[in-house]
């Protein structure tokens, strides 16, 4: 009966958040119904919550079949995995909801609030289709309305020639990427007679090895190219900052995250690993990923740029950790494996717990300075002390500092890389201990980013009047900041709150999987050291004397003003000139007048940055396909007698073909 | 009993820490032919500056008073992996050496936000160098630590010390040798000594630690410096316990602990001497040459990686 | 079997891993001076391995061999090089096209490269992997410096450190060739040291530098 209830549960919501909802808001106009439908989104989300955790003590979890009103079969299940990224999706979207309801009725005026909405509850909807999907048609149609949903999102905040540019640019990359996930959907069809998930499943045993490698390949490019692995990154620092900020917090936190769902589906589900070269292949580009990722977020100025690219880099952990997995399953090492899934799957959780904390931080820095550019802000923590904390929480998690969520998703990271030298393959031994060396430079180059980004933005004195005026923001926004401070911190102290359903998650992805003791040992010991970091503390603060204030001592310097701080710019300067070869920007230094140096008007120095794949990847390719389009051109002459040629010329070679056939 | 150990070693690593720091600075002044401070000078100046009122700026939040505490409180908690004279530790646990880095890592944060409040340039002079400092010195000294994990096939640095103690002392291993050149570059570059920093100095152009404390006063700044000398001592005291911990105490007996204290005291005395001939010989390196410096212990801790393969001894 | 036996022991079984120090701190050395010191330091290891070797396989002219390599080697050639240097009074920088951390990763590929080709010999040929492993590092690196550095002093050091890892490895496989070989070896060697010293005088009149990357006038 209660899987009964449960079932009827995700039907509901699926149906609020899909149908009812868009229709209550293109129905009226009217403030009730706008409130009528954030509380309903709350609600369903909620619900969504509720299902998941059900879902994931008692299986089977519910079906939901609607095979009968579609032309292909449509159907959703919720099995463990799923359930885990329900979870995701839904504890993600109720502070974001919150934080929106505030934001929204502050900066947009009622007729656009009405279509963010509808188009909000559209989006969730659709990423709850992907995650619960059992068919491929589910999958693929929640799939292509993410990315429409939230391409209309982005240009419902503002609509310019250089926006336009930017959404064509992430609907390209998203379309391609979707063809890719499609055509591993239908490599599978001859051996499987149709698209459902569990047929896949059964397919995947007997699929030959060309296939397999075939699948696996476009999976990883398939849903390398939504999760933002480089080079197929471009989209992710064009679309992400133009969105609105709690667009931008579901984009990075959970949009990201289904493409984590879609390949591990793909490559640990349906494949049950991939062919032996597969780990080496993912963990090379993670890395890869990772490290630019990271050094292309500490050279930003601009706080969603930043926020931007280190999604980038953490999607590179979070695949360094899959890669491992990949690399433990070809040398039949199943504990490894589990260890190294679990630790992929608890860094996409805290990802998203972080990140949309980061970026709705950046829609309440934007509502109370009406500027996200880092050089512009300053002495934000004294006039909003509780978004202050809230975003030195996320900082702190995402820079993996011991305490909070991010840091305990590395350490199993790390752990499983230090597991790797067990195995018995040489290159195994030596390319997974190394890794570590990989991940502990991109750990260190992230808490170097964001002692910048929370160091400028919110501590010494501000550096323009928006900064200066910054007040705090609205409850509902600090709502929502808040909800995500405090999971962070929850699963910092005590990760086995999640640590304990994701290691039965792995045990059913990878067959003949123990629990790995590190899971235990870092639930045992995190509290521990929280309770000793946190008392001594406490103590010292007790026994703190009394203070004054007096001006700042900078040596003795006097009348300080706020120009005198470092700015992003230079605080970033040492590791830019350290990585130079990375950035390679192009300087230009304009003097007016130019013949006369020594007395100059007015100098200005440009700086441009434009990644080098632009440069050497994309530019010969896109030159390639224009090129080859104009030829083609030639096809489309004009004249009728060759329209009809052309008709005649293809029944002419499908006879010829029927005929050869036999 | 065996937690009364481990809390006597983390009470010896906080308590010793500043006489650490002062029998160094004496002998500096030795080599340096001066006569020098005492000894219990740094202890001195704790007490003085604990007495004192701290003077805040005014344009600070309340993240320049928390720095110092989180800093003190994660060096503690840093301390606590160590072992010292029997071969565990308070907090140790399969994974520990993990923790230790970012615990570390955790007080250096702080610490660079302290400094970004005051509001001030060399605040941010000195937490932008630290930043460079602390994100390129992090992978070195993590493949080390997982180079002597790999070859002690153990995870918990009480694990490894045990491990060591049951070879023989004079089977030189290169595994050993190349973790420990680049474990000592990492040291030397994390405690801010030279040739990285200059603990002694106070001109911009030449401090990364000192600038970043310039702003603080009273019992905060005594809190920093003692979280720094805590550091030093911890971090010497782990270079001794995986490198050279024969004498450490097998069994919880007194005699057994007191011997294996005074044995520790005298490698912390050999440490001592070693750390101030290289900070009196050797110049202060540029700020752009220390990126090389640290390039340099990545490669060696790389290639004691890739030994442990080959070299299992 | 008494203290000078241990010793010879420790020596033999350990002192690659002080050859492959002295390889990554040439790697990283920018002045002249250091890297001829790290080069006499070389030398001085295989002086005690020779002599390590003619002990435990007692064979005397061995010792003839280890003294040679002492003096010529440790004691000679260095102090060469320091006259040459003053005598020249060059700039002490090695001038090196890499980076540091470049050419010390570039080294440790080198020491990677050493020990998977000598592992896949394996029992092949019956020595101990690590010494072999040890003298393909020097040959490589000696290479290394000889394309890496421009000044004319280095082509020469690099020239001498390729001339110690084929001596080495001479050594590991053969446990030292008949004295009159090493001895001819020898004076070649201090001929080509004559000779490259006059050269090097010379450029160094005509041109003014000896920086050896702007020596492009032998082209077609």
């Amino acid at each position: 009966m209660l899987t009964g209830s449960i079932a009827a549960l995700f039907a509901l919501l699926l149906a609020v958040l899909a149908v009812l909802v868009p229709l209550i808001l293109i129905a009226s106009r009217a403030e009730s119904a706008r409130r009528l439908a954030v509380a309903l989104i709350l609600i369903a989300s909620f619900a969504g919550c509720v299902v998941a955790v059900s879902s994931f003590l008692r299986q089977p979890g519910p079906v939901l079949d609607l095979s009968r009103a579609t032309p292909f079969p449509f159907s959703f299940a919720v099995d463990r995995l799923s359930a885990f990224f329900l979870l995701l999706v839904c504890s993600v979207a109720i502070p974001v909801t919150l934080f929106g309801a505030s934001y929204f009725d502050l900066h947009y005026s009622e007729q656009r609030r009405n279509w963010t909405w509808a188009f909000l509850s559209l989006f969730l909807s659709s990423m709850i289709a992907v995650v619960t999907a059992s068919t491929g048609f589910a999958f693929l149609a929640g799939w292509e309305l993410m990315a429409l949903v939230s391409a209309g999102l982005i240009l419902i905040e503002g609509d310019s020639t250089e926006r336009r540019h930017n959404v064509f640019i992430y609907l390209l990359m998203m379309h391609v990427g979707a063809a890719a996930v499609a055509a591993c959907f239908f490599l599978f069809l001859p051996y499987s007679h149709g698209l459902d998930f569990r047929a896949i499943r059964a397919a995947g045993a007997i699929v030959p090895p060309g296939i397999r490698t075939a699948v696996f390949l476009f999976a990883f490019a398939g849903f390398g190219a939504k999760a933002g692995l480089i080079p197929l990154h471009l989209w992710l620092p064009r679309a992400h900052p133009i969105a609105p900020s709690p667009v931008s917090a579901l984009m990075s936190g959970i949009m990201l995250k289904t493409a984590v769902y879609g390949f591990v589906r793909f490559a640990f589900d349906f494949l049950g690993g991939g062919p032996w070269w597969s780990g080496y292949a993912v963990l090379l580009v993670a890395a890869v990923t990772g490290l630019l990722g990271i050094l292309y977020a500490i050279a930003e100025n601009d706080l969603k740029r930043l926020l931007a690219y280190s999604s980038v880099e953490n999607l590179g952990i979070i695949f360094l950790g899959l890669g491992t997995s990949l690399v433990f399953l070809a040398h039949h090492a199943p504990l490894g494996a589990a260890l190294a899934l679990v630790a992929a799957l608890l860094h996409a959780f805290n990802h998203a717990l972080f990140k949309s904390l980061l970026f709705l931080g950046a829609g309440a820095i934007s509502n109370s300075t009406h500027s996200v550019d880092l050089n512009e802000l300053g002495g934000l923590q004294r006039r909003m002390p509780l978004t202050g904390a809230a975003i030195l929480v996320g900082c702190c998690s995402i820079a993996g500092l011991p305490l909070f969520n991010g840091f305990v998703s590395e350490w199993l990271t790390f752990r499983s890389f230090l597991a790797g030298s067990t195995l018995i393959d040489t290159k195994a031994q030596i390319v997974l201990p190394l890794m570590v060396g990989i991940l502990a430079l991109i750990g260190g180059l992230t808490a170097a980013c964001f002692v910048k980004t929370f160091g400028v933005a919110f501590l010494g004195r501000p550096r323009s009047a928006g900064a200066e005026d910054a007040r705090e923001v609205p409850l509902g926004m600090r709502a929502g900041l808040c909800l995500l401070a405090a999971g962070c911190v929850l699963i910092g102290i005590v990760p086995g709150l999640l640590l304990r359903p994701l290691v039965p998650l792995a045990q059913v992805l990878i067959t003949g999987a123990g629990v790995p003791s590190e899971t235990l040992s870092i639930a045992r010991i995190t509290p521990w050291t929280a309770a000793i970091v946190l008392g001594t503390s406490a103590l010292v603060v007790l026994f703190k004397r009394r203070e004054r204030m007096a001006r700042t001592w900078a040596c003795g310097l006097p009348e300080l003003s706020s120009r005198m701080q470092y700015t992003s710019t230079v605080f970033s300067k040492p590791i830019r000139f350290v990585f130079a070869r990375v950035y390679r920007p192009d300087r230009k230094v304009e003097q007016v007048p130019a013949d006369q140096p020594y007395f100059p008007v007015s100098i200005s120095y440009r700086s441009v940055r434009t990644t080098s794949y632009e440069r050497a990847l994309y530019r010969p390719f896109v030159d390639l396909i224009v090129s080859l389009a104009l030829r083609l051109r030639r096809l489309q002459t004009g004249n009728i007698q060759v329209y009809l040629l052309y008709i005649f010329l293809a029944l002419v070679s499908l006879l010829t073909f029927l005929r050869f056939q036999r | 009993m065996k937690i009364t150990i481990d809390i006597l070693q983390v009470l010896i690593l906080i308590m010793a820490a500043p006489l650490v720091r002062g029998v160094i600075a004496r002998l500096k002044a030795r080599l340096q032919r001066r006569r020098g401070a005492s000894v219990w000078r740094p202890y001195a100046e704790l007490f003085k500056l604990l007495r004192k009122e701290e003077l805040v700026p005014p344009t600070s939040s309340a993240v320049f008073r928390l720095a110092p505490v989180v800093l003190f409180g994660a060096t503690i908690c840093a301390a606590a992996f160590v072992p010292v004279m029997h071969a565990s530790s308070l907090l140790g646990s399969q994974g520990d050496f993990f923790m230790l880095v970012y615990m570390l890592a955790l007080g250096r944060f702080f610490l660079s936000l302290g400094a970004l409040d005051g509001g001030s340039a060399f605040g941010g002079m000195g937490a932008s160098r630290e930043a460079l400092v602390s994100s390129l010195a992090e992978a070195p000294f993590l493949l080390g630590l997982v180079a002597l994990a790999v070859l002690a096939a153990r995870a918990d640095i009480a694990g490894m010390v045990a491990w060591t103690l049951g070879q023989n002392i004079f089977n030189i291993s290169a595994v050993h040798i190349l973790a420990f050149t680049s474990l000592a570059m990492v040291t030397l570059a994390e405690t801010g000594r030279m040739p990285v920093d200059n603990p002694t100095t106070h001109l911009e152009l030449t401090m990364i630690h000192e600038g970043m404390v310039l702003e603080y006063s009273g019992p905060s700044l005594a809190l920093i410096e003692w979280a720094s000398a805590i550091k030093l001592h911890a971090m010497l005291a782990l270079l001794i316990a995986l490198f050279c911990p024969w004498g450490m105490a097998a069994s919880g007996s007194g005699w057994g602990m007191a011997a294996a204290l005074l044995l520790y005291c005298a490698k912390i005395a050999v440490l001592a001497i070693l750390l101030s001939v290289i900070e009196s010989a050797v110049a202060k390196l540029r700020m752009y040459l220390v990126p090389d410096f640290l390039g340099v212990a990545s490669a060696v801790s790389a290639l004691a990686v890739i030994f442990t393969m080959w070299v299992k001894r | 079997m008494g203290l000078v036996g241990i010793a010879t022991e420790k020596i033999l079984s350990s002192f690659s891993v002080f050859l492959f120090l002295t390889i990554l701190l040439l790697a990283v050395a920018r002045r002249i001076s250091t890297s001829v010191l790290l080069f006499g330091l070389q030398s001085a290891i295989i002086a005690a391995e020779v002599l390590a070797t003619a002990f435990q396989e007692k064979l005397p002219q061995v010792y003839i061999v280890g003294a040679l390599v002492f003096v010529i080697k440790v004691i000679a050639i260095p102090r060469a090089f320091f006259l040459l240097t003053r005598r020249l009074k060059t700039v002490r920088d090695v001038k090196a096209s890499t980076t540091p951390t470049q050419s010390v990763f570039v080294a440790v590929a080198i020491i990677y490269l050493s020990y998977a080709a000598v592992h896949s010999y394996g029992g092949a040929v019956h020595v101990p992997d690590d010494p072999l492993a040890a003298a393909v590092s020097l040959i490589l690196t000696g290479a290394f410096l000889m394309v890496s550095r421009k000044k004319a002093l280095m082509q020469m050091l690099g020239l001498l450190v390729l001339e110690n890892g084929i001596f080495l490895a001479a050594l590991i496989t053969t446990f030292g060739m008949p004295l009159v070989i090493e001895i001819g070896i020898f004076f070649d060697i201090l001929m080509g040291l004559l000779l490259m010293g006059i050269f090097t005088f010379r450029i160094s009149d005509t041109f003014e530098h000896l920086d050896v990357s702007k020596l492009r006038r032998l082209r077609g």
